[in-house]
């Protein structure tokens, strides 16, 4: 029977956002299925739909036509579906041989590990890897290089004899180009062999290779499959990133009187950043652009005081403050909405009311701490009112909103304790397009009044479609400062990424 | 809005439930033993409650910030051991109230500083402390309970004030006080955030270590208070006693709709959660039940309540996801 995977209408839900949107495809064995999408396109979440370890919230899963429904990761092995991912899911204490048959190594008749019969079958696998005298079945893992550990996990989902789906997810990050010929080959041979073969990739030299058809999704929704020959780079990048967002940021009401430099930081150092010095004037919009892991979330924490600011100076209004603590960064006037919403932003357990005013706590409250209800009650309806926030009364729980409507809580939260520095670290991130315009246009609104405004984002229209100028960051530093009128794409990616290679 | 009237006193379901089963209790050993239902047995209910009411009150304060203690039973034991020590060397009761609260407090902030500086988990650092404080409260007195002569002292147990002694008072008191400052000051709310999220807590300018101490210096003042009251009763500083308090606080801090996911709870259920306890135990021994079978009984009880956490929980999550589904649909 020809082995074959489908998917129909499938859709799931996370607090506040919906991850995946009707998903229906089929994939079929004897051919590489390519998954491209930007980050939080909805990749991940499908995989982990594939393997068991998400259930989708509504639609069906079909395996060689059969429904299933995976409630673990396990189940869906045992019924020949394996996900092969980033971090090495193997033990590297094992041996070869105890790590592809691990749970169910060969025994003898008396239940003892027949460990001569597991490393025989072992090296039939490696044989047909081509691995022969590269590998062998008593090597501990731990002493193999990261592609052969690699090729151990496949062999471990290719060991098993109901095998139908493999699924790589990035599987060539921390991979050399050598090292690349041989996972490609491996997968040709498993494509050949008839079974289904996922490859998840944003790297379109790579999907040009290996993929016979290409999926594409975006904002949790399947694009469009293609046939990969037919169809070139760029018109996948713009199936990938298409959104009609031009017309937002030309329509834009920006801000067109920038007034004087009024905050200041000279030399700022943490554990987790180099030293940094920039300037921010009156109603100006400051991006931060640059790869992940490239500072800008650091530099912004050690502003605050959320990490240990270890020297420099932050200059506001021509006075040195130094915010210890975020609490005393709020009470300094610099304020920020993190980064991740859901664990640093929102207070699921609360309200949302209380997570409008937990920033204004001293606002509202006497000096012995009591609260002011009154002026509590009025700061929420006042937020609910001025950002917009769909809500249907005070009292509801924050997480029941959705993720656009819960970020506006967390900006109203520090609107309302009158800032005089906004932090915006990716502000959009994991919100859907239209509540994207909104946070545009709101940005664009605090700039009028003469509020300094730093946006972090690593989209890059966002960035060069807001920002009056942009901080380009890497590995820690800042690598460049291009005015608005200069910014393209290209500038931008040409210094987030200076003397790297260029995937 | 007119609703923050509302908000004052919270009535919701699990409140009701709580009422209807300490009705229920109450009309099943009644039953049993008629006596139940006496006024003298009602104020036994509630000096019984009132020593777990005390602990109750800090045991939820931790709770809802994701913490917890196991060590007022030892703590209480030990202050009532210093207490009765104090004043049989002759010092001034009001001074023997003050040191051993001050001591009380020392012992919270001992507490806090493993794990704020450590970094260990509450249960582990608290389960620590718990048999430190036992060991010193046998070693203070040589394992002997210390007799307590001192009027003052024993009108600490023995005083009345419309008809219910001192100690339940306190107790009501305690909770009205702390249930205050649970629900309407910045302290409290920052123990509800902490307990939802630490790090978002943070970075919404709270200062989870500084609450961290405050709390298990007010559950170490409370030990401290439980201890002296309960040695006056007693007429004696008893080392050995107390064990397992703790256990009968948070049982009816949890009955009474504090979850142990954190975040969640108020001090009026506690109060319900804690009366309900007592209900049960003191029907346990009223009706002749023998005390190993008490100890299963306990159990089962805490069990319920624990299950009644878990279907709260679970009925919270169900609602939220028809809620985002609705939520993320309209969008």
């Amino acid at each position: 029977m020809k082995n074959s995977v489908e998917f129909q209408h499938i859709t799931k839900y996370f607090p506040g956002v919906r991850a995946l949107d009707d998903i229906s495809f089929t994939a079929n064995g004897g051919e590489v299925l390519a998954f491209l999408g930007e980050n939080g396109a909805g990749k991940s979440t499908l995989l982990k739909i594939l393997n068991g370890d998400y259930q989708p919230s509504a639609g069906d899963y079909l395996l060689n036509g059969k429904h299933v429904h995976f409630q673990s990761p396990h189940e869906a092995i045992e019924s020949g579906v394996s996900v092969i991912y980033q971090e090495r899911q193997i033990l590297v204490e094992l041996s070869v041989a105890e790590n592809i048959f691990l749970g169910r190594m060969p025994v003898n008749k008396f239940g003892v590990i027949d460990a001569g019969l597991a490393n025989k079958k072992a090296l039939e696998i490696i044989n047909d890897f081509g691995l022969a005298g590269i590998i062998s079945p008593i090597d501990k893992v731990k002493d193999l290089s990261i592609a052969h550990q690699q090729m151990i996990e496949i062999m471990k989902a290719y060991s098993r004899e109901n095998l139908t789906c493999i699924c790589f997810d990035e599987p060539t990050a921390s991979l050399s180009d050598s090292d690349i010929d041989i996972l490609f080959n491996i997968i040709k041979k498993l494509r050949d062999e008839g079974k289904v073969v996922i490859y998840v990739s944003h790297r379109m030299s790579e999907i040009k290779r290996i993929a016979d058809r290409v999926a594409i999704f975006k904002d949790g929704k399947l694009v469009t499959i293609l046939n990969a020959s037919e169809s070139n780079e760029q018109k996948m990048i713009k199936l990938m990133v298409g959104r009609d967002l031009g017309d937002v940021f030309a329509n834009l009401d920006r801000n067109q009187h920038i007034g004087d430099v009024y905050f200041e930081v000279q030399g700022l150092y943490s554990d987790y950043v180099e030293p940094v010095s920039f300037k921010l004037r009156h109603g100006e919009v400051l991006g931060f652009s640059g790869l992940v892991g490239a500072g800008r979330t650091e530099i912004m924490r050690a502003i605050i005081g959320a990490d240990k600011m270890l020297g420099g100076k932050i200059l506001l209004d021509g006075r040195e403050v130094c915010n210890t603590d975020p609490h005393e960064a709020i009470l300094n006037g610099i304020v920020m909405v993190p980064e991740d919403r859901k664990f640093e932003g929102i207070l699921s357990n609360l309200d949302v009311g209380n997570n409008i005013t937990i920033g204004a706590l001293d606002q509202n409250s006497n000096r012995i701490g009591v609260l002011d209800q009154k002026a509590e009650t009025k700061m929420t309806d006042e937020g609910i009112k001025e950002f917009a926030i769909k809500t249907p009364d005070s009292k509801k729980l924050v997480v029941e909103l959705s993720g656009g409507n819960q970020q506006k809580c967390v900006v109203a939260r520090w609107m309302a304790t009158k800032p005089k520095v906004l932090i915006l670290d990716e502000p959009t991130k994991g919100i859907d397009v239209g509540a994207k315009s909104e946070f545009y246009n709101l940005i664009c609104r605090f700039a009028k009044q003469g509020l300094g405004v730093i946006l972090v984002s690593s989209e890059l229209p966002e960035i060069i479609g807001l920002c009056d100028r942009i901080i380009v960051m890497k590995n820690k530093r800042i690598s460049g400062i291009v005015e608005r009128k200069d910014a393209t794409e290209d500038r931008l990616l040409a210094l987030a990424m200076a003397d790297e290679k260029i995937n | 809005m007119e609703n923050s009237k509302l908000r004052t006193i919270k009535l919701d379901g699990g409140k009701i439930i709580l009422f209807l089963a300490i009705v229920g209790v109450t009309i099943l050993f009644t039953i049993l033993n008629p006596n139940y239902l006496s006024g003298t047995n009602m104020v036994n209910i509630l000096v019984a409650a009132s020593l777990a009411g005390l602990i109750a009150i800090g045991e939820t304060y931790l709770i809802i910030a994701m913490q917890v203690d196991l060590s007022p039973g030892s703590l209480v034991a030990f202050s009532g051991v210093l207490g009765a020590l104090l004043i049989s060397h002759g010092m001034n009761f009001f001074l023997v109230v003050l040191v051993t609260i001050a001591v009380g407090a020392l012992i919270g902030i001992f507490n806090a500083v493993m794990i704020n500086k450590i970094d260990l988990q509450p249960f582990i650092a608290t389960l620590v402390s718990q048999t430190i404080i036992r060991g010193f409260a046998y070693i203070m007195c040589g394992g002997k309970p210390v007799a307590i002569n001192n009027t003052a002292y024993i009108q600490l147990g023995k005083a009345r004030f419309l008809g219910l002694p001192l100690s339940v008072w306190i107790m009501l008191v305690m909770m009205l006080i702390f249930g205050f400052i649970l629900s309407k000051t910045r302290f409290g709310r920052s123990i509800y955030a902490i307990g939802g999220n630490k790090t978002a807590a943070r970075l919404a300018g709270m200062n989870p270590k500084r609450i961290i101490y405050l709390m298990f210096i007010i559950m170490g003042i409370l030990s401290a208070i439980g201890g002296l009251v309960f040695s006056a009763r007693m007429h004696s500083g008893q080392p050995a006693a107390n064990v397992n308090l703790e256990f009968d606080a948070i049982t009816g801090a949890v009955l009474g709709g504090v979850s142990f996911t954190g975040g969640v709870g108020d001090m009026g259920g506690v109060f319900l959660g804690i009366v309900l306890i007592q209900a049960f135990n003191t029907g346990l021994t009223m009706v002749n039940v023998p005390s190993f079978w008490q100890y299963v009984a306990r159990g089962a009880l805490l069990l319920l309540a624990l299950s009644s956490d878990y279907i709260r929980k679970r009925n919270r999550e169900r609602a939220l996801l028809d809620a985002i589904k609705k939520a993320t649909a309209n969008t």
